[in-house]
């Protein structure tokens, strides 16, 4: 006798079409606000668990990143002793303490790059994110927002061995370290929607990385990744006040390194959020245009 | 010239590889445990092992994976240091990897490029002449005679990251041959590839040692492989060789029973007396008994039971190698 | 007794001392040959060549405008330096670092067999193989910088001078690749070794600036643990009439050294790969 059964008759299904024809879900919607949170969270648990464990890798990356702002602090300061003990009214105190709150903020600003979205249209990736039924860009946020606290918590010793071998001159007030805390990730928002901007160009050409080098290039003189945005001719600083990069660098090290006023501190995380809102609404138009190509176009 | 007391080209005797693997439990105690003193585990992963290969033979050594195929590959390549016994290959010591030793050889793993990624294969074969030393005239017939052999004319000219995986392994083997290597290692070369793929691999690698008598040494877990290729078989399992010798005799040597399939005129026949029935399909039986009473069963039948077609077979090989291994397993 | 092996046609028995050139020619040849079709990257490099130089130079710019010299090196020397580590850069990424992530990838991926069963020595082997010859773009682009920077200068450059620059960019050069070597070698003791890459790109923006700018503990890791200084500063020093011959000797001597260790841990690293005993 054959080990095959007879077929079973098809159960009902639950659920079965309504009289105008849609299916329902077989189960019931939670909140929509509830449910992003919910992903946040998820995000972040996940990502501070995985960077943990590899925290040798990430130790290693760090410190590929602090031999930029030692060779500009080391340059500076010897300048600076040169002079007679200060340029611009910066001591090599004073550009210690800058170039090594520097490390953290540019920790900060690691986000997602065109690279990476082109590595993601290459391994396909893309339909896996347009079938989520939530904008890839919250998860993107979420899970590099979990390495960034990974990060912080890493960078703490660093940090402290710096301040042995650098000997910065920094006394932030209970205000400005208040500030600085939520700079750090406003400067993260505002890179990573500018980085996503970028990145949705590789939708339509294969040769972002132009555009990208230049891009850097731009923001690295106008930042205050270079140096500190007052050592910079005035034209550049003025050019710098309109773009978004200083929000970015400049802005939150100067929170906590600069002694800025409360109307300059509090006014920079108001920049930061119109900058950030700004980037939202070119990455929500820009968004829709690049699915419709990659819908259109293909892999 | 008749060779009846010729040196093997592959001699080895009492060969082993046992590897140190560190050790270590579950749980946090055992891993600070381990962080000052190591556990470590013997594995021998060939564990004393003796054959001789003449020129010309295609060998076939076969065995489920980490049986040791690779590793006595690797041996005889010069790749891997043995633990103990003695190899030599064209009456060399592989591990010295002399330059005149490696001429001779050459190396073809399955799923796995030697030639450069982003050349065309032809500026690879370009590359291989000049390190094994080809007379051009040379180079150019045989390169010819491969590209023909394997009808990869079209695909030498791309670079080999643009071919699929069927027609790498081809120019792959091309570039393996150039050299006119009087010993091939050719390790799972058939792995990952569509059927089609495979077969042409196999009549190739038959057709190049029927014209140039070369050596073949060829590891698989593919029966399909050793079956087309190889008259000789090496069963390896644990480190250890359990048979060395004919393919065809493999089945009679393990196999300890056969099979016989009837097609009954009356499908409600009842079999079962006649030994274990594996497979009943409509009036098609599958009966299994055991080798030595096939022919008394085949008569009882053919007497007691009206039937249409009567077949006595060898269990297939695989089925055989399976118990095989099953059994050295479970002791 | 092990019988005399079968004999190859034509065995190898000469003495051939200009062979490992030969190969690193033919690899040469035929990897540049086949990237110089892929003509768009060519303009690419030269973008990106700029970009890195226009930087590069603001730097330069901004500092001038601060102060007329650096710990003793006036613009224009600086400026020489730049040159250099472009130049160096550029010989790096041409030449170095793809065989190096080649070799990588090898060991990881157990393809480094390949290379070992080939009649040829196996360091020669996985050090030439490879060639990115559109990254050579930054050795046109220091080299110009450094033409440049040699016309600003207030003294012509003399005969012994170009011939120290000459030497120390060659010895500069091997002490690179016997770091990049050395380092990809650990790759048999430990697998992960990616990260390393991203190290040395960081750590080498320093070569930006003479090493004598740096605190004593940063210049002697730039000196012996990276050698920057000896691939970078000396050279630049050689032009600008900065050196000593003691330094060139001692940088002679020590690079003999380094290419002496690179060889002795390839092997220790390969006996290791094929399991021999110790």
């Amino acid at each position: 006798m054959s080990a095959l059964a007879e077929r079973p008759s098809p159960a009902v299904r639950p659920g079965a079409p309504a009289a105008g024809g849609r299916w329902e879900p077989l189960l019931p919607e939670a909140g929509r606000v509830r449910s992003m949170l919910g992903v946040y969270a998820q995000c972040f648990r996940t990502s501070v668990i995985t960077g943990f464990q590899y925290r040798v890798a990430h130790y290693f990356y760090m410190f590929g990143m602090l031999a930029e702002p030692i060779i500009y602090l080391v340059v500076w300061s010897t300048i600076a002793r040169q002079q007679g003990g200060s340029v611009d009214g910066f001591t090599p105190g004073d550009f210690a303490a800058y170039y090594i709150v520097w490390t953290l903020v540019r920790q900060m600003n690691i986000v997602f790059t065109p690279y990476g979205w082109e590595w993601r249209i290459r391994e396909g990736q893309i339909a896996g994110q347009l079938l989520r039924p939530l904008h890839p860009i919250h998860y993107d946020i979420a899970n590099l927002g979990g390495w960034k606290i990974v990060t912080i918590v890493l960078w703490l010793p660093i940090a402290f061995a710096l301040t042995l071998l650098f000997h910065p001159t920094l006394s932030p007030t209970a205000t400005e370290i208040g500030v600085f805390s939520v700079a750090i990730w406003g400067a993260y928002l505002v890179r990573t929607m500018n980085l996503w901007l970028l990145g949705l160009v590789t939708f339509w050409t294969t040769r972002v990385s132009a555009l990208f080098e230049a891009y850097a290039v731009v923001e690295l003189l106008f930042s205050g990744r270079l140096v500190p945005l007052q050592l910079m001719p005035g034209w550049a600083q003025t050019a710098a006040n309109v773009m978004p990069f200083k929000w970015t660098f400049g802005y939150p090290i100067e929170t906590l390194t600069g002694g800025l006023t409360d109307a300059q501190l509090f006014g920079g995380l108001g920049m930061q959020a119109l900058w950030t809102t700004i980037g939202a609404i070119g990455v929500a138009i820009v968004w829709k245009r690049a699915v419709r190509r990659f819908t259109s176009v293909g892999n | 010239m008749p060779e009846s007391t010729a040196d093997p080209v592959i001699h080895v005797a009492g060969l082993r590889k046992t590897y140190k693997v560190p050790e270590r439990e579950a749980g946090l105690k055992a891993a600070t445990k381990s962080l000052v003193r190591r556990k470590h585990r013997d594995v021998r992963a060939v564990d004393g092992v003796s054959f001789d290969i003449q020129a010309g033979e295609v060998v076939g050594f076969l065995g489920p994976n980490g049986a040791g195929k690779t590793t006595t590959l690797k041996m005889l390549a010069g790749l891997l240091h043995s633990s103990g016994g003695d190899a030599t290959v064209l009456g060399f010591v592989p591990s010295r990897r002399q330059k005149d030793f490696l001429r001779q050889i050459t190396l073809v793993m399955g799923n796995r490029n030697q030639l450069e990624w982003d050349l065309p294969a032809m500026d690879s074969f370009e590359l291989n002449r000049a390190i094994y030393r080809i007379p051009r005239d040379v180079f150019v017939q045989t390169r010819d005679e491969l590209i023909d052999l394997l009808a990869v004319g079209d695909l030498v000219t791309k670079p080999v990251r643009n071919l699929s995986l069927g027609e790498r392994m081809k120019v792959e083997l091309v570039g393996s041959l150039l050299h006119r290597p009087r010993v091939l290692f050719l390790d799972e070369p058939t792995i990952g590839l569509d059927v089609t793929m495979q077969k042409r691999i196999r009549s190739f690698v038959a057709e190049y040692n029927r014209r140039h008598d070369a050596t073949v040494l060829l590891t698989s877990h593919y029966m399909a492989d050793v079956e087309a290729l190889c008259r000789r078989v090496i069963v390896i399992h644990h480190g250890r060789i359990l048979y060395d010798g004919q393919l065809s005799a493999l089945g009679h040597r393990f196999a300890a029973y056969k099979t016989i399939e009837v097609d009954l005129m009356d499908a409600s026949a009842d079999l079962t007396r006649f030994g274990d029935v594996v497979d009943r399909d409509g009036d098609h039986v599958v009966l299994r008994v055991p080798k030595a009473e096939a022919s008394a069963v085949t008569a009882r039948i053919l007497s007691d039971v009206q039937i249409a077609d009567l077949t006595i077979e060898d269990p297939p090989i695989e089925d055989v190698i399976e118990l095989v291994f099953a059994q050295e397993s479970a002791e | 007794m092990v019988k005399q092996g079968y004999e190859p046609t034509p065995p190898i028995r000469r003495f051939e001392p200009f062979r490992p050139f030969r190969i690193a020619w033919i690899y040469f040849r035929v990897g540049a040959m086949n990237e110089l079709q892929y003509r768009a990257n060519f303009f690419v490099e030269v973008f990106q060549s700029l970009l890195s130089l226009g930087v590069g130079l603001a730097v330069l710019a901004l500092v001038f405008s601060q102060t007329s010299t650096l710990n003793g090196w006036s613009r224009s020397q600086l400026l020489a330096v730049l040159g250099v580590q472009i130049l160096i850069g550029g010989f790096i990424h041409t030449f170095v670092q793809p065989n190096m992530t080649h070799l990588l990838a090898d060991i990881r991926e157990g393809k480094l067999d390949f290379a070992l069963t080939k009649p040829e020595d196996g360091q020669l082997l996985v050090s030439v193989r490879d060639v990115r010859i559109w990254q050579a773009v930054d050795m046109i682009t220091g080299t110009v910088v450094l033409i440049v920077a040699m016309l600003q200068l207030d003294h012509a450059i003399g005969v012994v001078d170009a011939l120290a620059f000459l030497a120390a960019i060659m010895i500069g050069g091997s002490m690179f690749y016997c770091f990049w070597m050395v380092v990809t070698t650990g790759a048999f003791w430990l697998v992960k070794m990616d990260e390393v890459v991203e190290l040395f790109e960081g750590v080498f923006q320093s070569g930006r600036w003479p090493v004598g700018t740096y605190p004593r503990w940063l210049r002697l890791g730039l000196t012996f643990l990276v050698p920057i200084a000896f691939a970078v500063t000396v050279p630049a020093e050689a032009l600008t009439s900065r050196l000593n011959w003691q330094t060139l000797v001692f940088a002679f001597v020590l690079a003999i050294v380094f290419l002496a260790f690179t060889r002795w841990f390839w092997r220790r690293g390969l006996k290791r790969y094929s399991g021999a005993s110790a």
